[in-house]
């Protein structure tokens, strides 16, 4: 294998990274996810100039297009005219494979363009499989990929697959996934996507975590009182209702996204801020969080399901009446829980988690609430409005931090009350923020691995899920249903009233 | 949404800094204001004449409340005569991205003595703890101007001087001050364009190999480009033809140690569309194609600003371009 010459011209360009020459191959290319956010997510790329020159996309579905029918497809994705030469011109270069994926002359001629692209367009045999599909065909399409030679790559070269959540239902069929993976792909040949972790906002919790003095030394049992994780929708299930049904908000937003913002919040400061480093830290932590026995589901986990209600002034119908979801169902759309972190930086600490459909806004934040002071000098008629300190890290939408503290009411009295100070990450910075994906995409490109998810990291987390899951499978746990615009069931306030708490309103 | 507006004003056409900064200070006070105000710089825009100026004021407003920034524009009369000073403040607020937001500029007309010690004058008006970024509109300043002192970085336009004889101050200044060159800026695209084509295997042998260098476009980008590809490329002077035209675009020929051919390119052709190509004569080929922005007074500022420090590219390619 000769080794290429370094490129001199990169050097100083290089501060937003570029992925070099390759093909990326999405598999459900006529899907929902691939028309919502992967094109979108690789024009956007294409217009900040992130893409290689040599580049291509081919679609793999069953839907039976040709070449310039996913052509026509991709174009249709840019709203914005003034791109729309620049994606054009790239569109042109994309091939289209229709097959199904148990039909080994699929891979073949998959085999053949990927081949064709190389030569015509210089790509180096570098290549990204997207598996944009239903989870179930994951593992028969990776073994197809090893058994048509796909997935080991040629010298010099690359070949990486991106994976989409749900990553199995539990402990036992994730395992069994990534087994059947692993007999085909090297664990860092795997980039399992969480899109959480892509929110810059998300990323910011490490930035704001360990690039500033200030908070370490309070990031601990010693100030912390309470850590509140919300991650709340207001939109129902719409058309995924039947996908619903069978995931329910723990496997559709516990077992990931919180267990991720729970992860980065909680962690230990890495050595590096690299792959290695942060998920190392992140699988430590979650190795650290307490596992439930079957009573202790019952008193520090509560499940709910909406019913008709009001939500951003309009009147939406209840979970048992959306579409393709069972008039008896018993699936939760909303869950609390209390965990507990037992390591030494946490002991004692209790986070409480809370995500559910149907809340009455779209707000995703974590907040640390700080102990009181040990003796408070004014008299109570003088502190009347003072409430503990706090930060607010709000991940989406209205992305900054909020820290709140007292400070004093101007006249002549003596009156103290709690103040919000503001930062808003929007207004502080000129760049655009990148969506999810494209940092996403770009990511499994370059080959960082680091805000995708390790192995380790989700088996940790189906450590934590499973028993809840199994409890409320086994003891047919109660299933409260709350009012679609509430913020859950009743049930959830009890959990911090015996406390002496309350849950915040972000 | 409500975009930006002017909240309030005042203005005095004889005053003396104390005034202007008590003004200030009444200025905000009546306005229903955020809770913070989030500002990354102090943006001082240094101009001799009003269009120039309002130019300026005109990029910064575009960047509208995404780029907080307490803006001071100098306007300065170097005209013989009595000291002198006028201002105007204005306070401009609205809405961007769903969230309130407010900044001041004030704009100082200048004239007599003080010219020659501006930083004395701007320092009262800049945020504590946050860089001071000169924009030099009109033209450069000379190395020794007492006003560098009071700048952490430079911003300049190299198009906008139009002799070749700017890149040998605009060296030296870099050797004083962080300089951001808007030309430079703009010239991203080409550059990130050229050198995405010698990516990939089949391609990045040959960037080792370039025999001649074709640039084209208006004095200072074609400097810039040509100084960029001597000093990247280890190339002399002579490889390096320059003529004028337009828009920028050049071409690399380049044979390799095998004696295969190869061309990489990248041009402006219709609109604001730019076409980057690499072939190999009897080889693969690949080409890109770019929408450049609107060219709004804003375009490359936004960039620039988002990267107030040395740039260890930039600067050799300065003093290549001087020999060019």
């Amino acid at each position: 294998m000769s080794v290429l010459p370094p490129n001199p011209l990169l050097e100083g360009l290089e501060g937003e990274r570029r992925a070099p020459p390759c093909t990326l191959v999405v598999f459900g290319a006529s899907g929902d996810l691939t028309a919502r956010k992967l094109l979108p997510a690789l024009e956007r790329l294409a217009r900040r100039r992130l893409l290689p020159t040599a580049f291509s996309v081919v679609g793999v579905a069953r839907t039976e297009w040709t070449d310039e029918e996913f052509q026509a497809r991709a174009s249709e994705v840019v709203k914005d005219a003034l791109a729309q030469p620049q994606w054009t011109s790239l569109t042109r270069g994309f091939r289209y494979v229709a097959g199904e994926y148990g039909d080994p002359a699929t891979f073949e001629r998959l085999g053949a363009v990927l081949d064709d692209l190389d030569r015509q367009r210089g790509t180096g045999g570098n290549r990204v499989f997207y598996l944009a599909t239903v989870p179930e065909v994951f593992a028969s399409v990776a073994e197809a990929l090893g058994a048509h030679g796909l997935a080991r790559p040629g010298p010099g070269a690359f070949v990486r697959v991106v994976i989409e959540k749900p990553f199995g239902r539990d402990l036992t069929s994730a395992d069994a996934l990534d087994t059947c993976l692993h007999r085909v792909f090297a664990e860092n040949q795997l980039y399992r996507i969480d899109h959480y972790l892509g929110k810059e906002t998300v990323q910011n919790v490490l930035a704001l975590r360990f690039a500033n003095a200030i908070f370490e030394p309070i990031w601990n049992r010693r100030y912390v009182d309470q850590v509140q994780i919300t991650v709340a929708e207001a939109a129902g299930v719409g058309h995924r209702g039947g996908f619903y049904e069978s995931a329910g908000a723990m496997r559709d937003i516990v077992q990931n996204h919180v267990m991720q913002v729970l992860s980065l919040t909680a962690m230990e400061p890495p050595a590096t801020v690299d792959a290695k480093g942060i998920r190392d830290e992140k699988v430590k932590v979650l190795r650290a969080v307490k596992v439930f026995s079957p009573d202790e589901v019952a008193a520090n986990v509560v499940r709910g399901q909406y019913e008709r209600g009001w939500v951003e002034g309009e009147e939406v119908r209840g979970y048992r009446e959306e579409a393709a979801v069972a008039a008896d169902s018993r699936t939760e759309t909303f869950v609390a829980a209390q965990l507990s972190i037992d390591n030494w930086r946490w002991a004692g600490v209790p986070f409480y988690l809370r995500t559910g459909k149907r809340l009455p806004k779209r707000v995703t934040e974590v907040a640390m609430e700080f102990h009181s002071v040990p003796h408070l000098p004014f008299p109570p008629g003088q502190a009347r409005g003072l409430g503990p300190n706090a930060m607010v890290l709000r991940i989406q939408p209205d992305e900054g931090i909020t820290l709140r503290f007292g400070a004093k009411v101007p006249g002549q009295a003596l009156q103290v009350r709690t103040v919000s100070m503001d930062f808003s990450y929007g207004a502080a910075f000129v760049e655009e923020s990148p969506e999810a994906y494209e940092r996403l995409l770009l990511d499994a490109m370059a080959g960082d691995p680091t805000l995708f998810i390790r192995t380790d990291e989700v088996d940790q987390a189906w450590r934590i899920c499973d028993p809840i899951l199994d409890a409320w499978a086994a003891q047919d746990a109660p299933l409260p249903s709350y009012p679609a615009g509430s913020w859950g069931p009743a049930a959830a306030d009890r959990l911090l009233e015996r406390n002496g708490q309350a849950w915040r309103s972000p | 949404m409500r975009p930006i507006s002017l909240l309030s004003v005042w203005s005095d056409e004889s005053v003396k800094v104390a005034d202007v900064l008590e003004a200030l200070d009444a200025l905000r006070r009546p306005e229903p204001m955020p809770p913070t105000r989030t500002s990354v710089l102090t943006l001082v825009i240094v101009a001799k004449r009003r269009a120039e100026a309002a130019r300026a004021q005109a990029a910064v407003h575009e960047l509208g409340g995404r780029h907080p920034a307490r803006v001071l524009t100098l306007l300065l009369d170097d005209s013989a005569g009595a000291g002198h000073l006028a201002a105007e403040l204005r306070l401009l607020g609205g809405e961007a991205d769903g969230r309130d937001v407010w900044f001041e500029e004030i704009e100082l007309r200048v004239r007599g003595p003080v010219v020659q010690h501006l930083d004395s004058l701007i320092e009262p008006f800049t945020l504590p703890d946050l860089p001071v970024v000169c924009w030099f509109v009109t033209a450069l300043p000379h190395v020794g101007d007492p006003l560098l002192a009071a700048a952490d970085v430079l911003v300049v336009d190299a198009r906008h001087f139009g002799d070749v004889a700017c890149f040998a101050t605009l060296a030296e200044l870099s050797r004083r001050r962080p300089v951001v060159d808007l030309s430079w800026v703009r010239l991203t695209p080409w550059r990130a364009l050229l050198a995405g084509l010698f990516e990939g295997p089949d391609f990045r042998p040959f960037v080792g190999c370039v025999e001649r260098v074709e640039i084209w476009g208006r004095t200072g980008p074609r400097h810039l480009l040509g100084g960029w590809l001597a000093d990247r490329l280890d190339l002399p002077s002579a490889a390096i033809g320059l003529s004028p035209a337009p828009h920028v675009g050049l071409r690399l020929h380049t044979r390799s140690p095998a004696g295969d051919r190869a061309t990489f390119e990248v041009i402006r052709g219709d609109g604001r569309l730019v076409a980057a190509r690499a072939a190999i004569a009897d080889g693969p080929a690949s080409e890109a194609v770019l929408q450049l922005p609107e060219a709004t007074p804003a375009w490359g500022l936004i960039e620039a600003l988002s990267h107030l420090e040395r740039d260890a590219v930039y600067e050799p390619a300065l003093r290549r371009a001087v020999e060019l």
